[in-house]
C-alpha cells in the first residue's frame, strides 16, 4: 500500500469522528482503515473508546469529558502518518471452511434469488461456494462478517418485508454483500442457507473467532447432516 | 460486609451501566443507562463509582425489599418514592433498614428511573460491562425473587427528629417531557439533503411509541436526501439523525446496530441524549443546532457539577463513616466549620 491515501475526517457529533479513505482503488481504502483502527486500538490513548472500520471509512469513538474532537482529530492525523510508513502486508489471514444447508426451510430465499438473477438455484449454490471471502468489516448485528459478495449476474435487491426474525447462522446475501448472522435478528437480506456450526459465544472473547481480512468459505452439505455439526463452533482451519 | 436486596415486582427493570465502550470495535453496541446524567448521578450520591451497576427502571412500577441494611439514591424522571411506607425524596442519599421495602410508582414526565446501591452489585460482565445486549443475548433481566448481593452494607444512618431527609446535596436535575429541546451538530453527510435539512430546525416532531433503547422514531416534516444510490456499511454514532423511510425520522440510541448505510443528517450531542431517553410516546420534541465545540463545554460544565456533587457526597459520608471507618477525629477544624 502507498503512504499517500487521500482521506478526510468529519465531524460526527460531539464523541465521535468519521475518518473515510478516498483512494480510487477500494482495497487501499480498505487496508487504511482498519490498519488506523489497529493503531488507535494498541496505542491506547486516554478518553479514545475505540474505531470501528468498515469499507472505506472508520467510526472514532471517544469521551468528549476526556479529550476533545479536535485532540482526536489530531491524534487521528498522526496515525494516519504512522501506518502509511509501515511496510510490508498484514498478518497472514486465518481461514475458515463454513458448511451450509442451502434452500428449503434453512434458505427461505434460494429460489427467489435465482429467479430474480434468472440463473438456477443450483447456479446460485455454485457461485456462492466457488468464492473465496475476505471479511471486510465486523457488523451489526453481534459482529457478522460482512464480506463481498459472489459473481452474481445483478445485486440482490433487500426483502421488501424485513424478516422479524432470521435465524443464528443464516446465510445471507444483498447488493453486493454476504454475510452471516451470528445471532437471532430481524433482517431484510436474502437468505440462502443456513450453517449449523456456532458463530457467536460470549463466553469467549473475542465473541466471534473471525477478524477483518480473515478469509471464508461455504461449503454445501446435505439436510440430513445439519444436525451433526449442531454444537460445533465456527473454529479456523489447524 | 456484603447485603442483599430482593426484587419483589420487576416492571420493566435491568441492571446495567454506563455502557460497553470496547462494544463496538466487535460489532455490540455500547448500550448501557440510556439517561447516562441521571445514572452518574444515582452512583455519585450512593457513593459508587460513576461506572457501577446500578437498576435502571423504565416506565413501569418496582418495588424491592432491603434484605439488609443499606443506602440508596433514586434519580431519573419524577416518580412516587416510598421507603418503608414512607415518602422518601429522589436525589438524595436515603438510609434504608432490613426488612424495609422500596417502592417506585408513577414514573411521570420522563421514562427511566435509576436506582444505586451503596456498595453496587455482583453481576456478570461481558466486555467489560454489565449493560444487556438483548442481541447476543446478554445481562441480568430482573424479575420477581431475583436477589442481588451488594458489595457493601451500611448501618442505618437516620435523622432521629420527625425523618427528615438527612442530606441536602442541592444537585441540578434535568428539565423533562412533555416538550423536549434536544441538541444537534451537522452531521457527516449533511450536505446529501441539500435545503431540506433546514426542516430539522424548524418543524417539531412526536415521539412514536414504536421507540426503544435502540432508536426514537419521530413523526413530523421529514427532510428529504437529495443524493442516490446505495452507501457503503459505515460505522454510525449514537445519537445519529436518519430518515429511512417517508414516514418517521429515526434517532439512534446507545443500543444501536454498529453499521448502517443511511446517510446522517445531524447527531444529538451527548446531553441531548439523555433528554431523549426521558422522552415518553406522544412528547413533542424540537431540535437545536449547536456545535462540537458548544456541546462538549456545556458536557463538561455539567459533568464539573457532578465532581462539585462527588465531594460534598465524599465529605458527608466520611463524617458519618459510610463507606469507610468513622474520621470524626480527622477533621480539620475547617471542615467543621
Amino acid at each position: 500500500m502507498s503512504a499517500s491515501v487521500p482521506t478526510e475526517i468529519y465531524e460526527s457529533g460531539d464523541s465521535a469522528l468519521r475518518v473515510v479513505a478516498l483512494s480510487s482503488a477500494s482495497e487501499d481504502n480498505w487496508l487504511t482503515v482498519h490498519r488506523l483502527a489497529d493503531w488507535l486500538e494498541d496505542c491506547g490513548a486516554e478518553g479514545l473508546h475505540g474505531a470501528v472500520p468498515t469499507y472505506d471509512s472508520v467510526l472514532v469513538e471517544f469521551d468528549p469529558v476526556l479529550v476533545s474532537a479536535r485532540q482526536v482529530r489530531a491524534f487521528v492525523k498522526l496515525g494516519l502518518l504512522e501506518i502509511g510508513s509501515l511496510a510490508g502486508e498484514a498478518s497472514a489471514p486465518r481461514e475458515f471452511d463454513v458448511p451450509v444447508v442451502y434452500g428449503g426451510i434453512y434458505g427461505p430465499d434460494l429460489e427467489r434469488v435465482a429467479e430474480y438473477q434468472g440463473i438456477t438455484t443450483e447456479e446460485v449454490i455454485r457461485l456462492h461456494t466457488e468464492k473465496t471471502y475476505t471479511v471486510r468489516c465486523l457488523g451489526a448485528p453481534a459482529g457478522s462478517p460482512m464480506m463481498d459478495g459472489p459473481a452474481f449476474p445483478q445485486p440482490v435487491p433487500r426483502l421488501k418485508d424485513p424478516r422479524l426474525s432470521v435465524p443464528a447462522g443464516a446465510v445471507s446475501v444483498a447488493g453486493r454483500q454476504a454475510v452471516i448472522a451470528p445471532a437471532v435478528a430481524p433482517g431484510g437480506w436474502c437468505v440462502l442457507g443456513q450453517t449449523p456450526l456456532t458463530v457467536l459465544n460470549i463466553r469467549r472473547e473475542p465473541l466471534v473467532p473471525y477478524k477483518p481480512g480473515d478469509i471464508l468459505r461455504f461449503r454445501q452439505i446435505d439436510a440430513a447432516d445439519f444436525d451433526k455439526y449442531v454444537g460445533q463452533e465456527l473454529e479456523p482451519r489447524p | 460486609m456484603s447485603g442483599k436486596i430482593l426484587i419483589q415486582q420487576s416492571g420493566n427493570s435491568v441492571v446495567t451501566d454506563l455502557g460497553r465502550t470496547r462494544g463496538p470495535r466487535f460489532g455490540l453496541p455500547v448500550n448501557g443507562a440510556l439517561d447516562q446524567y441521571s445514572a452518574r448521578a444515582a452512583n455519585i450520591l450512593a457513593g459508587n463509582l460513576d461506572n457501577e451497576p446500578l437498576i435502571e427502571v423504565t416506565a413501569l412500577d418496582f418495588r424491592m425489599k432491603a434484605e439488609s441494611d443499606i443506602l440508596i439514591a433514586v434519580t431519573g424522571a419524577p416518580l412516587t418514592l416510598t421507603v418503608g411506607g414512607r415518602p422518601s425524596s429522589q436525589w438524595e442519599p436515603i438510609s434504608v433498614r432490613a426488612g424495609e421495602t422500596i417502592s417506585i410508582r408513577a414514573i411521570n414526565r420522563g421514562l427511566r428511573a435509576y436506582l444505586a446501591v451503596h456498595g453496587s452489585f455482583e453481576v456478570p460482565t461481558l466486555l467489560g460491562s454489565c449493560a444487556p445486549d438483548t442481541v447476543v443475548g446478554f445481562g441480568l433481566q430482573l424479575r420477581e425473587g431475583t436477589e442481588l448481593v451488594t458489595r457493601r452494607s451500611v448501618v442505618p444512618v437516620r435523622q432521629p427528629y420527625f425523618d427528615l431527609p438527612l442530606f441536602r446535596l442541592g444537585i441540578e436535575r434535568p428539565d423533562m417531557g412533555p416538550q423536549l429541546l434536544v441538541d444537534v451538530t451537522d452531521g457527516p453527510d449533511v450536505e446529501d439533503f441539500g435545503e431540506s435539512g433546514e426542516l430539522l430546525f424548524t418543524s417539531e416532531y412526536a415521539v412514536s411509541g414504536r421507540s426503544n433503547h435502540i432508536g426514537l422514531r419521530l413523526g413530523g416534516q421529514l427532510p428529504e436526501r437529495t443524493s442516490s444510490g446505495e452507501v457503503l456499511s459505515r460505522g454510525v454514532p449514537v445519537g445519529a439523525v436518519e430518515v429511512p423511510s417517508r414516514e418517521e425520522l429515526l434517532v439512534l440510541h446507545r443500543g444501536r446496530g454498529v453499521t448502517a448505510g443511511y446517510p446522517v443528517l445531524a447527531v444529538v450531542t451527548s446531553m441531548g441524549l439523555d433528554v431523549l431517553a426521558q422522552a415518553r410516546p406522544g412528547d413533542k420534541v424540537r431540535f437545536r443546532k449547536t456545535t462540537v465545540g458548544e456541546a462538549t463545554a456545556a458536557h463538561r460544565r455539567s459533568r464539573a457539577q457532578l465532581e462539585t456533587l462527588r465531594e460534598s457526597v465524599n465529605t458527608v459520608f466520611g463524617l458519618l463513616g459510610i463507606g469507610c471507618r468513622p474520621q470524626w477525629q480527622d477533621l480539620t477544624v475547617a471542615a467543621c466549620s
